[in-house]
Parts: C-alpha cells; sequence; structure tokens
C-alpha cells in the first residue's frame, strides 16, 4: 500500500467501503475470540452484527476502534489502517461501548463538553455541538444534572449523544438496548434509524428483532466468523429445505398421521398434542415448494374429520438463527459440538 | 497539546472535588501541624536541643512528614488507572483519539499538582518562625527553597510510582495499598546507611537514601546526583506506566 508516513493530513480519497476487515484474528491466550474474519460494510448502510454471546462482536468492535490489536490481519476503516493510524480512526468513530460507561461524577453539561474537547471539536463549536447531540438524543432537560443520578435509560442516551458529538462519520454501538425496558428500546431503535441517513452504523446485537428493525444488513458471527452476509430481507431465505403445516383436527391418531404423511411433498409428521374431546395437534414437515394445506382440507372432508386450524409457520428469524448457529451442516464453521442440541444460544 | 489541557483539566476536578481531596488535605495538615508542634517545642528548649540541625530538617526530616507522604501519595494515585479500569471508562477514554502517552502525563500532572497544593499551607509555618525569629537571627531562604525542592523531587518519583501501580491495578483499594507499600519499603531501606551494617552496602546505599537526601536538601545542600536520581526515577517510572496502558492491545 502506497502511503507517506505521517501524511495524517492529506486524506485519501473517500472509499466506498466504510470498513474492510480481512483475516482478523484476535487470541487471548489459548482461546481465539475472532477467527480470520472478513467484512465489509459500505458508507451510509446500517449494518448488524449479529451472534450469540460469545462469538467475538465486542472484540471485533474494540480492534476497529483502536483499544485492542489484532493478532493477525488487518481492518480499514474510512480508508485508514486501524493500526499505523490509530487516532485517523479514533476522529472518525463514535463508539459506544457495551454497558456505556460514564463518569459519574461529572454532570451532563461538562461530560459532553469535556468528550467533544478531547475529541478534537473546535472551542468555538463545542456548544453548539453539544446542544446539538442532547435535542438529538432528547436530553436537554437533564443537562445539569449528574450523571450517576441519571436513570439506566437516561445514561444510555448521554453515551449515544457522546458518541455523537464530535459528528462521526462511522458510529459503533455495542449492545446499544441492553439493559433497558421495552419503551427504551424502542425509542433507541427510532433513535439509531433516524441516525441512519448520516452516518455509517455498525451495531452489535444477540437480539434478532433488534437487527430486523434497524438494519439493512446483517452479519451472523459464531465461534469469531462470519457465517452468513445478507440484507435482512434476504435473510429468511436462508433457511434451507423445509417448510412447516401446524394443524388441529379431531380425528383418530394412527389414521390421522398415516393421512398427513401420505400428502403431496409431505416429508414427515408427528403429533404434538392432544387437547381433549379427541382434538389433536399434529405438525407436518415438507419440501419447500410444497404447500400441503389445501390437501389437508380435502382429506379432512373426505374422512369426515373436523378441521379448526391449518396454518404455515411463519419463518422466523429466530429460528433461522438456531439453525445457523447450531446446525454442522449449515454452517462452515468448524463442526461445533454435535451433542449439544440443548445449547440454543 | 489541547487534548491534553483538556485531560488535565477532567483530572483535576475528578481530584479536587472528590471526597480524598478534602480527607487528604485534613490528614496531611494534621501531621505536618505536629511537626511543627514538634519543632516549636524543640526551639523552646534552647539550641542544644535541636542537635545543631537547622529548622527545615526538623520540619520536614521528622516522622511526621513521613507518614504524611505515606497517606498522601496513595490517595492521589489511586484513583488514575485503577477507576476507569473498574468503572469501564477506560475504553471510552482510550478509544477517543489521545495518546496513551498524553493520558499518563495528564493524570500525573493532575497527581503533582495535587500533591504540591497540599504541600502549599505548610508555607505558613517558616512565615511564622520568620516574623517570630529573635532579634538579629539569621533566615536562611536557601535551605527554605532547598528543603521544599528535596519535597518535591521525593513527591514526584513516588507519585510516578503510584501511577504505575493504579495502572497495573483494577481496584482503588489494590492500587492504595500497593503505592502505600512501595513508598513504606523505599523509605524505609531510606534508613540503611544509618544502621551499622557492612560498610560496603551502607555506602552504596547512601546514594538511594530518601532520607539522607531529604535531609540534605533541608540543610540547603542541593546535590545535582540526588536530582538525577529522582528526575531519572520518575522518567523510567512513567515510560513503564505508559507500556502498561498500551498492555491493553495485547493482553
Amino acid at each position: 500500500m502506497l502511503r507517506v508516513a505521517g501524511a495524517g493530513r492529506s486524506r485519501p480519497p473517500a472509499p466506498p467501503m466504510m470498513i474492510q476487515v480481512s483475516h482478523l484474528t484476535r487470541r487471548y491466550g489459548r482461546t481465539t475470540a475472532v477467527d480470520d474474519l472478513s467484512f465489509e460494510v459500505a458508507r451510509g448502510e446500517v449494518a448488524g452484527f449479529l451472534g450469540p454471546n460469545g462469538a467475538g462482536k465486542t472484540t471485533t468492535l474494540r480492534i476497529l476502534c483502536g483499544y485492542l490489536a489484532a493478532t493477525a490481519g488487518e481492518a480499514i476503516v474510512a480508508g485508514y489502517d486501524v493500526r499505523r493510524d490509530s487516532l485517523e480512526v479514533r476522529r472518525r468513530i463514535g463508539y459506544l461501548p457495551e454497558n456505556c460507561p460514564l463518569y459519574p461524577d461529572m454532570r451532563v453539561d461538562e461530560y459532553l463538553r469535556y468528550r467533544a474537547a478531547l475529541k478534537g471539536v473546535p472551542a468555538r463549536r463545542v456548544r453548539d455541538r453539544v446542544a446539538a447531540v442532547k435535542a438529538q438524543c432528547g436530553i436537554e432537560e437533564v443537562g445539569h444534572r449528574i450523571i450517576g443520578q441519571l436513570s439506566k435509560g437516561y445514561r444510555q442516551r448521554v453515551g449515544m449523544a457522546d458518541a455523537l458529538v464530535h459528528e462521526p462519520e462511522l458510529l459503533i454501538l455495542d449492545e446499544p438496548t441492553i439493559g433497558l425496558d421495552p419503551n427504551q428500546i424502542l425509542q433507541t431503535r427510532e433513535l439509531i434509524r433516524s441516525l441512519g441517513g448520516r452516518h455509517t452504523i455498525l451495531l452489535s446485537t444477540h437480539i434478532l428483532s433488534e437487527v430486523e428493525a434497524v438494519c439493512g444488513r446483517a452479519l451472523i458471527l459464531q465461534h469469531g466468523r462470519c457465517i452468513a452476509s445478507d440484507a435482512t430481507a434476504n435473510l429468511r431465505k436462508l433457511r434451507r429445505g423445509r417448510r412447516r403445516v401446524r394443524v388441529e383436527l379431531r380425528a383418530p391418531p394412527e389414521e390421522l398421521l398415516r393421512a398427513l404423511r401420505a400428502l403431496p411433498g409431505a416429508l414427515a409428521a408427528e403429533e404434538t398434542a392432544a387437547e381433549g374431546e379427541g382434538w389433536r395437534r399434529a405438525t407436518v414437515d415438507c419440501e419447500e415448494d410444497a404447500d400441503p394445506r389445501p390437501a389437508i382440507f380435502r382429506a379432512a372432508v373426505e374422512r369426515g374429520w373436523d378441521l379448526r386450524e391449518v396454518r404455515l409457520e411463519e419463518q422466523r428469524l429466530e429460528d433461522i438463527f438456531v439453525q445457523l448457529t447450531r446446525d454442522d451442516d449449515a454452517a462452515p464453521a468448524p463442526a461445533n459440538a454435535a451433542g449439544t442440541p440443548g445449547a440454543a444460544p | 497539546m489541547r487534548t491534553f489541557f483538556v485531560l488535565l483539566r477532567r483530572e483535576l476536578g475528578a481530584l479536587f472535588l472528590s471526597p480524598i481531596a478534602g480527607t487528604a488535605l485534613a490528614l496531611f495538615l494534621l501531621l505536618m501541624g505536629a511537626s511543627f508542634t514538634l519543632l516549636l517545642y524543640l526551639l523552646a528548649q534552647g539550641v542544644e536541643a535541636t542537635d545543631g540541625g537547622t529548622v527545615m530538617s526538623h520540619l520536614l526530616g521528622s516522622f511526621f512528614t513521613w507518614l504524611a507522604l505515606l497517606i498522601v501519595v496513595p490517595a492521589a494515585t489511586m484513583r488514575a488507572f485503577a477507576e476507569e479500569r473498574r468503572s469501564g471508562t477506560f475504553e471510552t477514554l482510550m478509544t477517543a483519539p489521545v495518546r496513551d502517552g498524553a493520558v499518563v502525563l495528564a493524570k500525573y500532572a493532575a497527581a503533582l499538582v495535587f500533591y504540591v497544593a497540599l504541600w502549599l499551607p505548610t508555607l505558613i509555618y517558616p512565615v511564622a518562625l520568620h516574623a517570630l525569629r529573635p532579634m538579629g537571627a539569621p533566615a536562611d531562604l536557601g535551605a527554605l527553597a532547598a528543603g521544599y525542592l528535596g519535597v518535591l523531587l521525593i513527591g514526584a518519583m513516588a507519585l510516578a510510582a503510584g501511577l504505575l501501580i493504579s495502572a497495573l491495578s483494577r481496584s482503588q483499594a489494590i492500587a492504595a495499598l500497593g503505592t502505600f507499600v512501595a513508598v513504606c519499603v523505599f523509605f524505609l531501606a531510606g534508613f540503611i546507611p544509618y544502621w551499622p551494617l557492612g560498610l560496603a552496602l551502607t555506602g552504596a546505599a547512601h546514594y538511594a537514601s530518601v532520607v539522607t537526601h531529604l535531609l540534605d536538601f533541608a540543610r540547603g545542600i542541593v546535590d545535582t546526583r540526588a536530582i538525577a536520581f529522582y528526575l531519572i526515577n520518575t522518567a523510567w517510572l512513567l515510560w513503564a506506566t505508559t507500556i502498561a496502558v498500551e498492555s491493553r492491545q495485547w493482553k
């Protein structure tokens, strides 16, 4: 790479990619937290880092922010190498660490002014910037209060205001809604969505609905590797193979299962519950392109069975996630302990 | 440079507005007051009782002064890094565009300012003595200045040691205790030249004895070897602190 040493001032032409990570590895002693990870985030994108706890999300984010050094591989943020030009990278990142650490003994205004100056906001602009981010994050009325006395929700917003105060190109948010109540979660997501137009955002979470709610693209991490990366809308398609139909009928059990298994495209059927008065719940797994629902209705009519439910199960992102992070064959990750089906994230 | 002053301001605020500041100041002035009272008692006994020492060597060389330093140094440095690590703000601090060295220097400068601020009120003692001295008795301003220079140099080194220990620890209590022990060992080692031991060891220990140094300074003897000793130790301790701060990247 051609770069004159110390040429921090002369900006390289803005690259289309905000984050380029290639073959990143980070070990803590013998454990490998991030394992040969490669991914890219384009300018203006809102990307979600998704993975079970301990998948290497926080470690990766800390490497991007210059807090940790990688064991191997490289990471480029806004055209700068995170190791060689750490300060240039840090000037362009607004980082909200997990659990949002703040100085409890400072007042909100005092803290934000301090952080703005620390991050290089010119002295004459500090007041304006602090006022702007306070308005953006909805904390105008707590400016004079001591941070230690604020509620968790307000503290989170102060942390967000801190991340935004120097107008960073890239926002990195580590579990931004952890520990918040449902209302605060919705407000935080709304805030993140509203920031999406102006900043590139990379956020980490282990909550799928969060990615669905705010991110355009999801990167699924497991064991320090990226096992899937796609637009959130496309993620549902990642689940391969089966569709599942749930039925509830009044029918004799053996005959019911025999009839369900005989449906066109059916792969398996099993009874899940008996509801009393002869009602039985069952599931039918079938091939991806098959829809056995009309056939189920006809079969019930032919045999004179009562039918009170036929439902195609919604493809939930949760299921895809569980499948991706658990299936041995679905994940290109090293075969994880196959004998632990109960180890859900 | 601006970053340094922004950090320094924040550190000074955290130090001076904490309950530690008031407690340390109160204890320190109590101990120094005791030292001064002892000095007045000796002076009242006549010149023989002062054993030929100068006024400054009695004020600064008393047991109470050592005790005061043992309390003040950990109080000034224990929070520095340990508290940031514990609360997680170390991460927000080190992901801001600041050099590790600037953070270390700002925290050190704040501790030093705090230390100097504690000593400032004690200037009243020499002023009081000067006002009350018998007619014609000489005022030795040189010994006064040298004595305070010694106090500053010893403090500079002990604070650097305290900062290093705070950078290595996650808890304020451990940092305080570690610093207390380190400063204690250093002071006790300073008495080695005054023990009836082998000559070789005694001779060498003289050069590193904080007790010898301080008594020399208090007599107005400004020895460049002693100055170099404290400045060099301060420098390498601060360098080691920077390494300890950088080590987060690799742990």
